[in-house]
């Protein structure tokens, strides 16, 4: 069996762990940077723009892709799953599975014709389903690496892609492969999902056609998107009226997901004032609870989402139902008038929370209550695991935003970096590290 | 990246091993292509002549609009169907000139 040998593993390939692997080799350790998906990016990679600031989210993710695939400290394993993690303090050994890309990743060029040739289209999950793309193909268009990965599950083995690749790479004789990676210490960086839209059966349960997921707007807001502007997935139409439902998946005893997941009011904000320019004669209004804009910047960039004409409306949700037309009508308690009223939207976006994306008994640790990672001392060192070595980064410890995703990513690479010199008495001369 | 491991099979056996173990997903897939070949013959000889939009194909067609939504922006990512213009708030969908 192959075996690597690390200072650090960093597992999860977004934002959070790309940061984490670029700030400990920049330091001169040695890292490997495991990613479950055939490429890197995470979910920042499908957004539009970040707030507050509505800079490009690719122009800001893109260049780190291509550091972490480029840096000649890290070593970069995609597709791949952690199996198991053994050994402790500081002397960790992780079995890892290379899942088959059932393409030769070493001679594939990325021409892509492998994939225009394929005659299945399948839901492009890089597009929450809406979009598609054919069984083998490069992920997306900024993908890290630029390489083909074949969908078994869709395959017809009926060997055009094989027969008109180039360069030969197509290889159905893959399989997986186990190996190990030694390391000093571990950086858990594997993210988020959003909470369960079927859930909540009041606002529909995801069956209405016109009632969204909030990452479903920012493909339609991204240049990238599967329509190439945004239109309700019911019927094709732009929409005119847009409704926000906060604390869709957060703050909900009802879910058993009682905290604020942090991200939702600015993301909401953000995306109406995107579609206010995408669609100039959009009305968006957004139904809140609080509006909780704490970060820098945030709290005039909500000002300025009202000064745009956005309408918020303080009341509660309590149900979405649609009519023979498929338009969804929001029954709102608008609680500080005190009534309830019906009103009917083009489309509504759910503004669900956020819950821990990969379970973390592998790793040896157990979930705190809320669901993400335990982390005994969350004031003092709010990177640090229930395990000596082991660190967490981004939303792995708790439901953050991007600008909080890299803060920690970066405090977690400090204190991997501190863990691994007081274990292996490293020293580092001019961005070398040597073992004395 | 760490290079996959391959099968000590040659590559025929391995494709025999994969149409054993992946037959029900193989047979379902075929059944997919033929309802994609057929809805996107029709589609493309529905918009042909004249862009229309999705409720219109959906309706001309039997389809949930939905549906032609999804195999539209599908066709139009690929180069089949080209976006012409709009009928009210819904965009108007033409198949592409045959390069």
């Amino acid at each position: 069996m192959t075996k690597i040998h690390v200072d650090a593993l960093v597992v999860g390939g977004g934002i959070a762990g790309m940061q984490t692997a670029l700030d400990l080799g920049d330091q001169g350790y040695q890292v490997a940077l495991v990613e479950k998906e055939p490429s890197v990016g995470g979910k920042m990679i499908t957004l539009s723009k970040v707030f507050p600031t509505l800079d490009c989210c690719s122009c800001i993710t893109t260049p780190k892709m291509s550091a972490v695939a480029h840096h000649p400290k890290i070593q970069l394993f995609t597709y791949c799953e952690v199996d198991r993690v053994d050994g402790q303090d500081g002397e960790f050994t992780v079995s890892v599975v290379q899942k088959p890309r059932y393409v030769n990743a070493d001679i594939c060029t990325g021409c892509r014709l492998c994939e225009y040739e394929c005659p299945i289209t399948v839901p492009s999950m890089f597009d929450r389903g809406l979009g598609s793309y054919h069984a083998v193909r490069v992920p997306f268009s900024t993908a890290v690496p630029q390489i083909a990965v074949l969908d078994i599950e869709y395959c017809l083995l009926c060997g055009k892609c094989e027969k008109v690749c180039p360069v030969g790479a197509v290889d159905f004789t893959q399989t997986p492969e186990t190996f190990e990676i030694d390391t000093t210490s571990i950086v858990l960086a594997t993210g988020f999902e959003m909470t369960d839209v079927s859930a909540k059966k009041e606002y529909g349960a995801g069956r209405l056609s016109n009632v969204i997921d909030p990452l479903m707007m920012e493909r339609f807001l991204a240049p990238t998107g599967p329509y190439g502007r945004v239109l309700r997935p019911g019927d094709g139409m732009e929409p005119t009226t847009i409704a926000y439902v906060q604390c869709a998946g957060s703050r909900d005893e009802t879910l058993g997901i009682e905290y604020c997941s942090r991200t939702c009011c600015m993301y909401a904000i953000k995306q109406s004032m995107l579609i206010s320019g995408a669609l100039p004669l959009a009305e968006v209004t957004i139904f809140y609870m609080d509006i909780r804009t704490f970060g820098k910047g945030y709290e005039q960039f909500y000002q300025n989402a009202k000064a745009m004409g956005v309408e918020f409306v303080r009341g509660k949700v309590a149900s979405i139902q649609e009519d023979e037309n498929h338009y969804p009508i929001v029954r709102v308690e608008l609680t500080e008038e005190g009534r309830v009223v019906e009103r009917t939207f083009d489309l509504v976006v759910l503004s669900l929370g956020m819950v821990l994306g990969d379970p973390l008994a592998r790793f040896g640790l157990q979930p705190a209550e809320d669901g993400f990672a335990s982390l005994p001392s969350v004031n003092a060192s709010p990177w640090a695991t229930t395990r000596p070595g082991v660190f967490v980064a981004g939303t792995a410890g708790g439901p953050m935003d991007i600008v909080d995703s890299i803060v920690t990513a970066s405090a977690a690479a400090s204190a991997a970096s501190a863990y691994i010199r007081s274990k292996t008495q490293v020293s580092i001369e001019e961005g070398e590290v040597a073992y004395v | 990246m760490m290079p996959t491991e391959t099968s000590s099979l040659s590559r025929g056996e391995m494709l025999k091993r994969l149409r054993a173990e992946h037959g029900e997903s193989v047979e379902r897939t075929q059944q997919l292509l033929r309802e994609q070949k057929r809805v996107q013959q029709e589609v493309c000889k529905s918009i042909r002549e004249k862009a229309k939009t999705v409720p219109e194909i959906a309706e001309e067609l039997g389809m949930k609009p939905a549906d032609v939504l999804w195999y539209l922006a599908s066709f139009r990512k690929y180069g089949l169907v080209v976006e012409e213009g709009m009928c009210g708030d819904y965009p108007l969908y033409r198949k592409a000139e045959e390069k």
